[in-house]
């Protein structure tokens, strides 16, 4: 018999629930009204404003430094698409790690299958982290770009970016972080990526809605936009105005999720990033810790919470991780992923593909008592299915 | 100051975003302005214009340079010379 309560242990799919200001600051963007940048009256206007506000507080909070250089986009994917399309021209080469999300392995892969680009893979050591002393050996002439996520959506292993981007500095490769595991949750400053492009999601560790992500991109990176129209500015030209933001931003933009975007940077602000990590990290320690003591369980990633971001893999006994996932949610009320997580490469890496994982990530919101209670049922479904 | 009340400044901007950029740097600097929709004589273009007193134009043109703002063009209307409706504005 299900149990009444519900706990949210989904966080590294999309944040829930979200702060009270950010359900606020939506319904508020809705309310207010107004296209922005379209018409000139005081509704319009005040919807660019709260564009223009997000655009400024986002910014700063990655160290972005100029904030016409950060776009908003639907999501992650989308940011993923339009610098992958955007950027790679025919015949250039791109490295990858094998942590990749399927929002960086299909646009590649379409592209290959094209006949345009080519992709080479980072191998691991036998420590099953990225071997960063491999790169410099894969890098041909036309190695245009390499790509990392910052942290597994699987794992939640960090990877090591920055040694990765200074290494593209020092060749002139463009270097493409998806951070959409880590803004909010991690740091994620620009300078210290020596990111020339970066990703983010506006629903995950942002704690803003769903329907609008990011990407920043560098002055020197080269870019088309892979979607073109009406942007308000410069009407009368046949072409795609060249300049930032405008250039990448094509169509009515997604006015009251940029506003709700904005607040949970705020709140993220005011609470301390320092406090949501140390809170998650700590969450995902009890939970590793816990989940070792089960017998049948084996988990996944990195030994240490420090190394990575508050997402937990596990199986139980090679037991199919639907099944559980079905098990959790039925009988304990507890919501989490289980399969791939839209990352089949990084289960070939951990040894659990096809099978996948079921994955836990708790959030700000989480408590030490949903902890406890998870490992209760997890406990109790392992002992069932010896 | 007084927005003079026979010719009106008016500052463009490639898109909305150095419009609000502006607006911001010259709040910040306490300056009389107002953000308005871009006078068709100036352009068919749709977007906003800031407007201030052509006595400030030197001063509100650097202020914008220094920080980043990309104008597009700076203009000097005459209320008899195609500001057209916004005369309304004014009485």
């Amino acid at each position: 018999m299900a149990e009444e309560k519900m706990l949210y242990f989904d966080n590294a799919a999309t944040t829930w629930p979200k702060p009270e200001t950010v359900y606020q600051a939506v319904d508020k963007a809705l309310r207010s009204g107004g296209s922005p940048g379209r018409s000139e009256h005081a509704t319009s206007l005040a919807a660019e404003r709260l564009v223009f506000n997000s655009r400024e507080r986002v910014s700063s909070f990655l160290g972005i430094e100029d904030p016409a250089s950060l776009i908003f986009t639907l999501n992650a994917t989308d940011s993923l698409n339009m610098a992958i399309k955007g950027v790679l021209e025919e015949g250039d080469h791109v490295i990858i790690t094998p942590f990749e999300h399927n929002s960086v392995l299909r646009p590649l892969n379409s592209l290959v299958r094209d006949g345009k680009i080519s992709v080479t893979e980072l191998p691991l050591t036998s420590a099953g982290i990225v071997d960063l002393e491999a790169l410099p050996s894969l890098i041909r002439d036309n190695t245009r770009m390499v790509i990392s996520t910052h942290a597994s959506n699987v794992t939640g292993q960090i990877m090591p970016v920055a040694e990765i981007g200074t290494l593209c500095k020092q060749k002139g490769i463009y270097f493409l972080v998806d951070a959409a595991q880590t803004a909010g949750v991690y740091p994620v400053k620009i300078r210290d990526l020596n990111a020339d492009l970066l990703v983010f999601a506006g629903h995950k560790g942002l704690l803003g809605p769903q329907g609008v992500g990011g990407l920043y991109i560098d002055k020197n990176v080269k870019i088309k936009p892979w979607r073109e129209g009406g942007t308000g500015s410069r009407s009368e030209e046949e072409f795609q105005p060249e300049l930032l933001p405008d250039y990448l931003e094509a169509g009515t933009m997604n006015v009251p999720g940029i506003a709700g975007l904005e607040a949970g940077v705020k709140f993220i602000e005011e609470v301390s990033l320092e406090k949501i990590r140390s809170h998650e990290i700590k969450l995902a320690g009890m939970l590793r810790q816990g989940l070792k003591n089960i017998p049948g369980v084996r988990i996944f990633g990195p030994s240490s919470c420090a190394d990575g971001v508050a997402v937990v893999s596990f199986e139980i006994d090679q037991v199919d991780s639907g099944n559980i996932g079905f098990i959790l949610e039925e009988v304990y009320g507890i919501l989490c992923r289980t399969g791939l997580h839209c990352a089949p490469k990084a289960h070939n890496c951990i040894g659990t593909y096809p099978r996948g994982t079921i994955r836990l990530s708790p959030g700000y919101f989480t408590t030490e008592e949903d902890v406890n209670y998870v490992l209760k049922a997890v406990k109790e479904i392992a002992e069932e299915a010896q | 100051m007084e927005i003079n009340k026979d010719k009106l400044c008016y500052f463009t901007f490639p898109t909305t975003y150095y419009a609000l950029l502006g607006e911001k740097i010259l709040k910040r600097n306490g300056m009389i302005f107002k953000m308005t929709p871009l006078p068709r004589s100036i352009s068919s273009n749709c977007g906003t214009a800031l407007r201030c007193s052509p006595a400030d134009k030197d001063n509100v043109q650097e202020m914008l340079t220094a920080a980043g703002v990309i104008i597009e063009s700076c203009h000097i209307l005459e209320e008899s010379k195609g500001v057209g409706l916004f005369s309304l504005l004014k009485r």
